[in-house]
């Protein structure tokens, strides 16, 4: 997601700069906690609803499991996009109004 | 990630950070496949070791644990290719 981070103009100084390395690293672990929420959200919905009990007759993903991963993995991003643009709204209106819940 | 606008000393420290963080997420993973096909497969505690049947559970419960979050990562990568190059058409870079 260097989308959100792009710009500046490249400069070779030899130094670290602490800003941008923290920006990286808050972009990968975002990057990897949401990859992370994801493998277990579609696991959960997909591969395993019952987490006390599975036969697991298989070790290879299933024609529907596989379908059903897809499906879930296009609706998490598609989720993750509704709710970021529901939260752009709010801050907007939380700044407009200077609070949230709008009292 | 793109770090093409890192220079040398950053992008080593980063690839030191990134190696930490990815035997972190191997840890990880392996502690969650542990609970998530124990949880699924440990049914009988009549005996203290694995019947067969236990054991091919735990086996398939890997492989299809594994085989599922490759998949979802094809998936992830697609999705986040397209949205870098519907990035850089906005920015025009």
């Amino acid at each position: 997601m260097s989308y959100l981070f792009g710009g500046g103009a490249k400069q070779d100084t030899g130094a670290v700069d602490p800003v941008k390395m923290e920006m990286a690293v808050a972009e990968l672990d975002m990057i990897t906690d949401v990859f992370n929420r994801l493998v277990t959200s579609c696991h959960q919905k997909c591969i395993q609803p019952n987490p006390q009990s599975h036969r697991y007759a298989e070790g290879e993903l299933l024609k529907g499991e596989a379908v059903c991963i897809d499906r879930c993995s296009a609706k998490f991003f598609e989720v993750n996009k509704v709710v970021g643009e529901r939260m752009q709204a709010m801050g907007g209106t939380a700044q407009a109004t200077g609070g949230f819940g709008g009292r | 990630m793109d770090f093409s606008q890192f220079n040398g000393a950053e992008q080593a420290q980063m690839t030191r950070l990134i190696e930490k963080k990815q035997m972190q997420d191997f840890m990880k993973l392996y502690s969650g496949m542990v609970e998530r096909c124990f949880n699924a497969c440990a049914q009988d505690f009549t005996s203290k070791a694995l019947s067969t049947n236990e054991k091919t559970c735990v086996q398939n419960c890997t492989d299809k644990f594994l085989k599922h979050s490759e998949r979802v990562g094809a998936r992830f990568a697609e999705h986040n290719a397209g949205m870098s190059t519907l990035a850089r058409e906005q920015t025009g870079c």
